[in-house]
């Protein structure tokens, strides 16, 4: 029995040594680096995630369209605003922090983040006053050379903040009687929307104080059609939509806005049934000239159900190009819509279930969609 | 509404001091034998439909379609060791809110209801519902529901929402 077991093992040595031989060299040893971020593309999209359940800990996500990956975050406090500086390179994020998580100090802060790095570069002591309110591009907004961010307040009374970005500090206050958040336009002017359905726009000196003050005419009335606040940028200034579906297009470029004709996203048969409803209400191509906008059917008080369709329009002849159904391709409702301004772009749309998907914004066939990409995506930015 | 609480919890105690639980079985158990008997009535139905789903009644505070509701947008309260017009224990109520318009189908009435965020704690995370009859956006502070109305509060953050009956709505 003995010289069995010897015989088998003398056969079976070589055998064994083979396989030694040629098993794979092992893995090498491991060194912790930090991941560059890939160069800028304008297929990039950085998601505002609210984060409704656990709001004390907002955040931003940057996601590559191209890729369909997540490419890092940027992180808020509690309920934070948000907004690229024009050039794209800097995002800066308003947030509040209770000493304690959920109470204690409380600390206002806008921080500055590279956009190459995602590292934070500095940052803004606020007045606790900041404006605890939804998203929208206008609770924090750059001057068009980036020499100012203006920060809206609500306390609740109706102010903001004159801020330098490059010094890091906080220039001044403005008191906007009333009328809220900041729109900015040109060297230096900020709007203000008020109840009264008008424009109050303030005009700075380069020091960031007041030089001058004006009330425009009436241009949407806050009890029959109230307007939403979250404007959409255009060429010339920011396209506003109302809940029943009218726009109103302004333009910015003068020392006063001017307000084009309203016209209508639905026709008479449509309008009181179709209505826009979302947390970001629409996103303009502005080379192509198309508006895209979250629709679905409802009736009052539906004004944040979010879209079930997109609606396409050519914003020259005010037509609509296209409908595109969301539930065929699996989606719940819109929330949050951005279009990418490159010659191929790329339409981000965001759920209530927190899905982003990505379409060919020319034509409207589905490229990806990213199954819970965050939590509450309620505003999304490009760079 | 302290003395309501008050006095409602005054007669609980009341009740429960006077009251042994095996009586109290007993009692249900003659109800519940009587009302065996009686046709089953299409509220009935409804009722075991939505516990069937788990879900709580429209009728009842722990519901978002509740009537008080119309207008909120946040977690309610009711589900957060409070009530609808209570704030869970250690938490202190926002000075300060914004109000709805809601109709009582029950009593075919329309009231003003002021809906107060109740702050300290973290969100509460639980029973979230958000409508929006005639909520307006935030140059409307007053009906809107958007804004935290913790503001005002020193150096505490939103946890939940109540919805408390101010008057009758004048038609």
């Amino acid at each position: 029995m003995r010289s069995a077991h010897l015989l088998c093992a003398a056969l079976s040595w070589p055998l064994l040594a083979a396989h030694v031989l040629a098993a794979p060299a092992p893995l090498p040893a491991e060194h912790i680096s930090i991941e560059p971020l890939p160069p800028r593309s304008p297929h990039w999209v950085y998601v505002y995630d609210e984060v409704f359940d656990y709001e004390i800990d907002c955040r931003v996500y940057l996601y590559d369209g191209d890729h369909y990956r997540r490419l890092g975050q940027i992180s808020g406090g509690f309920y934070t605003s948000v907004n690229l500086s024009p050039d794209g390179t800097t995002t800066a994020v308003a947030a509040t922090y209770f000493a304690r998580g959920s109470h204690g100090t409380r600390t206002d802060v806008v921080e500055f983040t590279d956009n190459k790095t995602l590292a934070v570069t500095h940052e803004i002591i606020l007045p606790s006053k900041r404006a605890l309110t939804g998203p929208s591009i206008f609770n924090l907004a750059y001057s068009e050379d980036a020499h100012f961010l203006y920060a809206a307040y609500m306390t609740p009374a109706a102010s903001f903040g004159v801020l330098d970005p490059a010094a890091g500090k906080v220039l001044g206050e403005i008191d906007t009687a009333g009328c809220v958040l900041v729109i900015p336009s040109g060297r230096y002017r900020v709007s203000s929307l008020c109840e009264s359905g008008r424009l109050l726009t303030v005009t700075l000196d380069a020091q960031g104080r007041e030089t001058a003050r004006a009330m425009s005419e009436p241009f949407f009335d806050a009890d029959k059609d109230p307007l939403f606040v979250q404007g959409i940028p255009t060429k010339n200034g920011y396209l506003f939509l109302t809940f029943l579906g009218e726009v109103r297009d302004i333009d910015f470029s003068a020392a006063q806005p001017v307000f084009a004709p309203a016209w209508s996203l639905v026709d008479p048969a449509e309008k009181g049934h179709w209505r826009p409803g979302a947390y970001q209400v629409g996103a303009i191509h502005k080379e192509l000239g198309r508006l895209y906008v979250p629709m679905h059917e409802g009736g009052e008080g539906t004004h944040k159900d979010g879209g079930t369709e997109i609606w396409v329009y050519d914003l020259a002849s005010h037509r609509r190009l296209a409908r595109w159904p969301l539930k065929v391709q699996g989606l719940s409702r819109v929330v949050a819509v951005q279009v990418s301004q490159d010659p191929a772009p790329i339409l981000f749309a965001a759920t209530e279930t927190g899905d982003l998907a990505m379409f060919d914004a020319l034509n409207g066939r589905p490229r990806h969609i990213q199954k819970q990409a965050a939590a509450s995506p309620w505003m999304l930015l490009n760079p | 509404m302290r003395t309501l609480d008050q006095l409602f919890e005054r007669s609980t105690r009341s009740l429960a001091q006077r009251t042994s639980r095996r009586s109290l079985l007993a009692s249900l158990g003659q109800l519940l034998t009587g009302a065996a008997l009686l046709p089953l009535l299409p509220v009935d139905r409804a009722s075991r439909a939505h516990a069937a789903e788990g879900k709580p009644r429209p009728d009842s505070p722990d519901s978002c379609e509740y009537w008080k509701y119309c207008a909120i947008d946040g977690f309610l309260c009711s589900c957060c060791g409070g009530t609808s017009t209570s704030c869970p224990p250690g938490t202190a109520a926002s000075p300060i809110s914004w109000v709805g318009t809601c109709h009582n189908s029950s009593d075919g009435r329309d009231y003003i209801v002021s809906y107060n965020d109740c702050c300290g704690k973290s969100t509460c995370a639980t029973c979230d519902c958000t409508r929006n009859e005639r909520e307006k956006p935030v140059y409307r502070p007053s009906r809107n529901n958007d804004l935290n109305w913790c503001m005002a509060n020193a150096d505490v953050n939103y946890h939940c929402t109540v919805s408390v009956i101010l008057a009758v709505a004048e038609k």
